[in-house]
């Protein structure tokens, strides 16, 4: 890449071109595929390295961030600037533009990785946060998210501000927290050519191995044929724990909302006590002025009312947000499973017959 | 500091009392009396008579009783008193003026404590002058000498100085008592105390001559007083006779309700006058004073009626309705304008009716009131309480004989009252004893009046529907209830319950009255032991659940008051509450009641824990928690000996039917003392033994069914005594109600068992459809309770209707694909909703 720099000093200057798309590359995906997969179940972190190029955010690296980070938070920073200025003296992109999080059963919407992710946006106004859900993966297809909190979302969150009459005027819902770029997956040349090799060379694995020898010493066990083959994966039939887990998962989430639910009933009635009051108030004051304007006396000064009667503050609506935000997500996982799942129920039946 | 501060408080306690022991005196000026030793005993009755004016006459008269008697002074209670303040308040003067507050205090409450002994006399010639000269001056001159202490620079000692700050506080509070006194006096303080001493003098003479005129008067009431002459104070004989009938009804009364009314007295005239009244008009007039008369002396909520008053009451009332059933032309009747008070003696004139203001209905509220009340305060283990009872026939015929009367003179209204009366004496009561009173009151009265029924249930019925037909609401609830309740106790379940559904008394009754609630609920409690009698296990416990169930059976049943658990209930809570008392011979018996209640309990719920096993979620399902309380309690107990009471007796048997056990658990319940209570309890017994077997057969099926993959329908029907029809019959009826995964193979004879579990999924999306419900549930109330001012909130709303959208789909497949069972058990949701009476 020759032009790496002028590039990158052109792209800062139309830094406006909003993202609309992020650019994986293979090898970024592996890794944290590898990375996730190794680790479960507990849930891992890596930073994203790349560069967005005409509204297409192009990852090209990614390395893993050590766990239990919550305890130094410096170690984890230290680390992380170790690590890129070793990445640059290699010559990789140790330009940060994101960080991925492994996930199970897309149980992501929390505190935390709002608050992260956040702190991402404010620094890097292009930077994206790249979800792998490692149990759907299993499931067969790779699952991968690319995730940006919304405008409205950040702009809410800098100010603290969930109440009701915030979120009404924003039109933030559950469903637009985060947005959703689609993700594309690229191959450099080589990696491609070596791949269409591959699928030709079951023909001729001789011809191949004369500048591969790694690659026949693994390709010539006999189950060689599918190492490109479709995986069979999509076509599992044990499919009793997905939805048993997702089930779970959602009565857990349920819970919680119920939890806010007494929450914010419990304010309601506070604040109708409160107004009850201030009304009874009122319309004592109300008389009392009639009364003394026909005797013939001055009426009462008007007082704050307001300040009298102290309307206690709306619980904070975030916690709902995720919450129903996170129901949200199951209900889809579900559905998204339902109909696949109901196709292969149909096909095992006549295959039965 | 602390003994100022102590000095202080005395103080101000002290005036307090003596505040407060001022206006009681002042309040009952009769009792003064009392205070003064000098008030003869032979006057008592004409000072109380003649209130007021009847003292200073006293005051006049020689102290006979005057323990002095060489030194016979005549001096009038009044001067005797005002003496004692008159020499207190000079001393005190003299103690102020040589700045002795010590001894100015000491008379100060010496003058305070006479004024108070007066208060009686204080109270008519106001609060004597001099004392108010005295006080009024002692103010200002405490001030002068405390600022006199201020300025100089010897101090005084300190007793006195605390005797004249302690005087101040007092002083001050005292005056404020005599504010306008006080001030009339600064207005002029020369001839204030001038003026007294003028005005006494003809006062007194004035009170004496109206005492003379009086004497007149009183002279009728002293002479029914004895009895003997009937010679007044003049001379002049008293006599009753038919000229002056009219004027001595008037006086009495125009004396009722006065306070110095001596009710005995209005009794005895009344008395005599009956005696001389002939003609009918004059009869009624003085039976209807005296029957009232009669009232008047039970006064007060607590406390009843004496019997020889009632006794009394009720002779006069019936004698007052012999007269009217004789005389058809004289008509008592509430609404008659006042007749102009003539002595004439009404007659009525061709064919026209003379109507007499008055309320019969009213007396026979009140006879069956007093009655009732009497019987609330009787100890019920006494023969006095018998004996009380033997009277209601009486009651109970005058009633009869009212309703006949008022029937006569077609009064609707006191007709539904009396016939409510009569009704309330009578359905709670068994065939035998409803027939005999109807005897003895067929006895009592003329054929004319009452015929007996022979048949309590047509008696019944034809009082209700009379109420249905003509009665208020409030009447006809309470009649509809009586006539449930008749119903139960005559074991008719079904009409029973076909009447209190068909008219819709359980959605209405919570907005009725106490009393008419405690109805409902002893209807609801004897149509669940006539059910239970019947054999209708379920049945009979949803309609005990609601009373037996809370613990406070005593309370809904109006059959004795809770213990307090918090104290909350306030003395007029707790009197109302005794008012509401049932008498005792219309209990329902409490421990009959609770044994059925956990026979019933127990017959439902070993079964239903068997079902549940160990389920968590079927364990929830729970029948009759009080039940399940004290099983828990019992199986916890380390040591349990041999039953005791009831409760242990079910206790075990319940143990040993959830074992299998159902011999032992029939051996238990047979040896319960109480069902002897029960009308054919041999009967009962052996339904109860049926029972027990068929649940044990269930409960041995829930319990196992898991360890068997078939069982043979013929062992079953040996294990548990049960003929096979019937054994294959409850094995059918647990498979169709789902509650067992079997079917029966009838060519071996043998229960074949499924053991099918749900799947995790399965069992989580069940549990899921529970959530998504109550998450449903909770959104639509915040939505509810969204105040005005908030904005919509269109996330929320969006969100519900999904979840409800999944909810719904979800329930509908819980249901299950039989619906008929939902229908079944409506019924026992509109029985089992009883209402909690008691204190609002």
């Amino acid at each position: 890449m020759p032009s790496n720099k002028e590039l990158s000093a052109a792209l800062d200057i139309e830094g406006s071109v909003p993202i609309h798309s992020v650019q994986l590359d293979a090898m970024v995906v592996l890794k944290i595929v590898k990375h996730c997969r190794e680790s479960i179940p507990a849930t891992v972190t890596g930073q994203l390295m790349g560069l967005d190029v005409n509204g297409v955010l192009e990852v090209t690296h990614s390395f893993p961030m050590p766990k239990n980070n919550q305890d130094s938070e410096d170690d984890a920073s230290n680390y992380q600037v170790q690590m890129m200025r070793c990445l640059r003296e290699v010559n990789v992109d140790d330009n940060s533009v994101g960080w991925y999080q492994s996930t199970n059963m897309g149980n992501f919407m929390n505190q935390s990785l709002i608050e992260h992710q956040f702190e991402f946006q404010q620094a890097l106004s292009k930077s994206v946060l790249i979800i792998h859900d490692v149990a759907r993966s299993s499931m067969g297809n790779i699952n991968l998210r690319a995730l940006r909190l919304t405008p409205a979302f950040m702009k809410l969150y800098k100010e603290k501000k969930f109440t009701t009459e915030a979120l009404t005027k924003a039109k933030l819902t559950f469903s637009n927290i985060f947005e959703e770029l689609p993700i594309t997956i690229r191959n450099t040349a080589l990696l491609t050519a070596l791949l269409y090799e591959l699928e030709t060379a079951d023909e001729s694995i001789e011809v191949s191995t004369s500048h591969l020898t790694t690659y026949k010493s693994t390709a010539s066990a006999p189950a060689n044929k599918s190492v490109l083959a479709p995986s069979f994966d999509v076509l599992d039939l044990s499919l009793d724990p997905y939805v048993a887990k997702n089930l779970e998962n959602l009565m857990d989430t349920i819970d919680d909302h119920h939890q806010e639910q007494g929450n914010y009933a419990y304010w309601q009635r506070s604040v109708e006590r409160e107004n009850k009051k201030k009304a009874a108030y009122l319309l004592n004051r109300k008389t009392e002025n009639a009364r003394r304007t026909a005797s013939g006396q001055a009426p009462l000064a008007n007082e704050d009312v307001d300040a009298m009667f102290k309307i206690p503050a709306e619980p904070s609506r975030l916690d709902h947000l995720l919450i129903s935000g996170q129901i949200d997500n199951y209900c889809k996982q579900i559905n998204e499973f339902a109909g696949p799942t109901l196709g292969k129920l149909f096909a095992v039946g006549e295959l039965q017959k | 500091m602390s003994r100022f501060f102590r000095a202080g408080e005395s103080d101000s306690d002290e005036s307090d009392s003596d505040y407060s022991d001022e206006l009681t005196h002042s309040e009952s000026e009769d009792h003064s009396d009392s205070d003064s030793d000098n008030s003869s005993s032979d006057d008592d009755d004409t000072a109380k008579k003649t209130g007021g004016r009847g003292r200073l006459f006293e005051g006049s008269m020689s102290d006979s009783d005057s323990e002095d008697d060489t030194v016979r002074v005549v001096r009038s209670a009044k001067d005797k008193r005002f003496e004692e303040i008159e020499q207190a308040v000079t001393s005190m003067i003299n103690g102020q003026k040589i700045n002795d507050w010590v001894s100015a205090q000491n008379e100060f409450d010496r003058a305070n404590k006479g004024l108070q002994k007066a208060a009686g006399i204080i109270a008519q010639s106001g609060v004597p002058k001099f004392y108010i000269r005295a006080v009024a001056d002692l103010e200002k001159s405490i001030q002068a000498a405390l600022e006199k202490e201020k300025s100089s620079s010897k101090k005084m000692n300190a007793s006195n100085a605390k005797a004249l700050n302690s005087m101040k506080q007092k002083v001050k509070k005292n005056n404020r008592l005599y504010e306008k006194e006080i001030q009339d006096y600064e207005k002029d303080p020369e001839n204030y105390v001038e003026e007294e001493v003028v005005e006494e003098k003809p006062k007194a003479k004035k009170a004496k001559k109206v005492v003379v005129a009086d004497s007149e008067d009183d002279s009728d009431v002293e002479a029914a007083d004895d009895g003997f002459t009937p010679v007044g104070a003049g001379g002049k004989s008293v006599e009753f006779n038919q000229e002056n009938i009219y004027k001595k009804l008037k006086e009495v009364a125009d004396a009722r309700g006065k306070k110095n009314t001596n009710r005995e007295d209005q009794v005895r005239i009344l008395e005599r006058l009956l005696v001389v009244a002939n003609s009918p008009y004059q009869k009624i007039r003085v039976l209807l004073a005296l029957t009232s008369a009669q009232f008047d002396f039970a006064i007060g909520a607590s406390g009843y009626m004496s019997i020889p008053l009632w006794k009394n009451a009720d002779k006069y009332l019936n004698s007052l309705l012999t007269l009217l059933e004789a005389n058809p032309d004289y008509i008592i009747k509430e609404d008659v304008p006042e007749v102009e008070e003539t002595d004439k003696d009404l007659v009525p004139q061709n064919g026209e009716p003379v109507y007499i203001q008055g309320s019969l209905v009213a007396f026979i509220d009140r006879l069956d009131d007093e009655f009732t009340k009497s019987l609330q305060n009787i100890d019920p283990h006494t023969t006095d309480y018998v004996d009380r009872l033997k009277d209601e026939v009486g009651l109970y015929s005058v009633i009869v004989r009212s309703q006949a009367y008022f029937t006569r003179i077609h009064l609707t209204d006191s007709i539904s009252r009396t016939t409510m009366r009569r009704l309330e004496h009578l359905y709670f009561k068994p065939d035998i004893v409803i027939v005999a009173v109807e005897n003895a009151t067929a006895a009592l009265l003329p054929a004319s009046v009452a015929r007996p029924h022979q048949d309590s249930s047509v008696l019944i019925h034809d009082l209700c529907v009379f109420l249905y037909k003509n009665a208020t609401s409030l009447l006809r609830t309470r009649s509809m209830l009586c006539h449930i309740y008749h119903h139960a106790l005559h074991n008719r379940f079904f009409v029973a319950r076909d009447m209190l559904l068909m008219s819709h008394l359980q959605e209405t009754i919570h907005q009725a009255d106490v009393t008419t609630q405690i109805l409902h609920n002893r209807a609801m409690v004897q149509l669940g032991l006539c059910a239970f009698r019947e054999g209708m296990i379920k049945e009979a416990q949803t309609c005990l659940q609601d009373i037996s169930g809370t613990g406070r059976v005593k309370e809904l049943l109006a059959q004795g008051l809770s213990p307090q658990r918090y104290g909350a209930a306030t003395p007029e809570q707790e009197k109302l509450e005794r008012q509401r008392q049932l008498p005792f011979h219309m209990h329902i018996n409490l421990e009959l009641l609770e044994c059925v209640y956990l026979t019933c309990s127990m017959l439902l719920e070993i079964p239903n824990m068997a079902q549940a096993g160990s389920n968590p979620d079927g364990r929830k399902k729970v029948i009759s928690k009080p039940f399940r309380r004290m099983l828990d309690y019992n199986s916890r107990q380390v040591f349990s000996g041999p039953p005791e009471n009831t409760r242990d007796h079910i206790m075990g048997a319940a143990k040993s039917l959830s074992n299998g056990e159902w011999q032992k658990s029939i051996e238990l319940i047979n040896a319960i003392k109480i069902w002897e209570l029960m009308p054919e309890a041999m009967k009962i017994k052996e339904m109860l033994g049926h029972k027990i077997q068929e649940e044990g057969l269930r409960t041995y099926l829930f319990a196992n069914a898991s360890h068997y993959s078939s069982v043979g329908l013929d062992q079953l029907a040996k294990m548990f005594d049960l003929p096979l029809a019937s054994v294959i019959s409850i094995v059918s009826k647990m498979v169709w109600n789902e509650e067992l995964s079997a079917s029966i193979d009838q060519v071996s004879n043998v229960v074949v068992l499924h053991h099918v579990e749900p799947s995790k999924v399965q069992s989580l999306a069940l549990a899921f459809a529970e959530k998504a419900a109550g998450f449903v549930e909770g959104n639509e109330k915040l939505l509810e309770l969204k105040t005005p001012q908030q904005a919509e909130r269109p996330k929320k709303g969006a969100n519900a209707n999904k979840e409800q959208a999944t909810g719904k789909q979800q329930q509908q497949r819980t249901m299950g694909p039989r619906g008929g069972r939902a229908g079944r058990n409506q019924f026992n949701n509109g029985l089992g909703n009883s209402v909690r009476g008691g204190r609002k």
